[in-house]
């Protein structure tokens, strides 16, 4: 069982504990996001990247292939429950999310767990939903500097948030010790509890 | 549970399928997604708002709270539209703020959109239990039981997770006087606080995962003592929020509040 390829049912739990840690995160830090938003310009874009913050670091955790999808769907999810308001829009963003990330960790074969991957993951989360706040919001309509701001605050907050934020708790949490029951799985894993 | 005790009665809306809501509510999100006249969506909206006081159950004062909470962040969530969209006619400009009369209309639009599968939102919530989602998952959608248990495990969780937080909170006031201020403000106090929380959930996880895969929550063909499935209930639910649409298309025709037939 200890070399078991796929995800076991431990991976997924802790997976999921992840996201939901994160869930409640991502429910405050709402407040802080809507507190931002009538200042205008678009401040509220520079926290934008908290929101795609569990994928990358459940990612970095665990490195097995749909992780980052489920751990950003099961957070977008978990703070639908957190919030006591079903949103559809939630969880269809963090799918979107997750697999932007997903694609990113796919192409370096869910090996490397370098700053430059994680950074990259922010960027491509950040990306990946634009299509559908154009649509949704109608960003099409706004002037162009504007837009240009918005575009350019979400990918900056992406980059430094769901990146370098996301490895910095990846490295931390090596320090704690916690990472070896997950990580390689050595078959005297019974010790290290 | 919490949310019962300020429940009033129960529909069929409780009855229908956890599997029908979450699909209609995501068909009621593409049909506003693709909703151009602010006519339609502000009636369609209106029905939604009536649906969930009426069917939901729940008391009147509990719901005003929250309509007025939803109406507050949808607002909030409109402005940067109303404030830095494209238009012709200009309303109030002061500095790099530019209401225009289209802009208003459209921040307005994107307002009702969000109110709209809200309002929906709160009554499938109102209106389902967890567990069932996740029943329903397995048994009509056949998801894998080890992704639909370990949720529920996990969600389990949560409030020992928030009762952690509370307790290091605590233990870092007690210790006020001996910890440097930059470990429990700011940045690093952000840090030290996720890493300690997600270190300790991991540990749980990872046992009680070891446990689970040890009594046979894996995969593989199992039986229910919780039984789902569809029923009238379903097909009343589908019926209802096609008539909604409908009506709202309807009424959008003959009473208008919008001059414009497109926010655009």
């Amino acid at each position: 069982m200890a070399s078991r390829k796929g995800l076991t049912l431990t991976d997924v739990l802790i997976t999921v504990v992840i996201a939901l840690v994160f869930a409640i995160i991502y429910s405050i830090w709402g407040g802080v996001y809507t507190m931002l938003q009538p200042l205008g310009l678009h401040l509220n874009e520079l926290v934008y990247g908290m929101w795609f913050i569990a994928a990358v670091v459940a990612y970095l955790i665990i490195r097995k292939p749909g992780v980052a999808i489920i751990a950003e769907f099961a957070a977008a999810s978990g703070e639908t429950i957190v919030m006591l308001q079903f949103d559809v829009m939630l969880m269809l963003y963090g799918l979107l999310q997750g697999l932007a990330c997903e694609i990113v960790f796919a192409i370096v074969r869910y090996k490397s767990t370098a700053l430059m991957v994680a950074v990259t993951a922010g960027v491509a989360a950040a990306l990946s939903t634009l299509p559908l706040d154009w649509y949704y919001g109608y960003l099409g309509q706004l002037e162009t500097w504007n837009l240009v701001l918005m575009i350019g605050f979400r990918v900056l907050s992406g980059a430094l948030i769901a990146g370098w934020l996301a490895h910095a708790l990846y490295r931390g949490l090596g320090e704690t010790g916690v990472l070896k029951l997950v990580g390689a799985r050595s078959p005297h894993r019974s010790e290290e509890l | 549970m919490m949310l019962q005790s300020i429940r009033k009665y129960e529909t069929f809306v409780d009855r229908s399928n956890p599997i029908t809501k979450i699909g209609l509510a995501a068909v009621l999100f593409l049909t506003v997604v693709l909703i151009h006249n602010p006519n339609y969506l502000f009636h369609l909206s209106l029905l939604l708002l009536l649906a969930m006081i009426i069917l939901s159950g729940v008391k009147l004062r509990y719901l005003a709270a929250l309509i007025a909470v939803m109406l507050l962040l949808g607002s909030i969530s409109s402005l940067y539209m109303i404030f830095y969209g494209e238009g012709t006619t200009t309303l109030y400009s002061f500095g790099i703020i530019h209401i225009t009369e289209e802009s208003f209309v459209r921040g307005i639009h994107v307002m009702m959109r969000g109110l709209a599968v809200s309002f929906f939102g709160a009554l499938i919530i109102f209106t389902t239990r967890i567990t069932d989602v996740f029943y329903s998952l397995m048994q009509q959608l056949s998801l894998k039981p080890k992704y639909a248990y370990s949720f529920m495990a996990a969600v389990r969780m949560v409030p020992i997770i928030i009762s952690e937080y509370v307790v290091l909170r605590q233990a870092r006031k007690v210790r006020r006087a001996l910890i440097h201020k930059k470990y429990v403000t700011g940045m690093k106090g952000f840090k030290t606080t996720i890493i300690t929380l997600l270190s300790q959930s991991i540990r749980r996880a990872y046992r009680l995962g070891i446990a689970m895969e040890s009594k046979g929550f894996d995969d593989g063909p199992r039986t229910y003592y919780h039984r789902t499935s569809f029923s009238i209930s379903d097909i009343y639910l589908l019926l209802f929020i096609g008539a909604c649409i409908f009506m709202s298309f309807q009424l959008g025709q003959i009473i208008t509040p919008f001059e414009t037939t497109d926010a655009r």
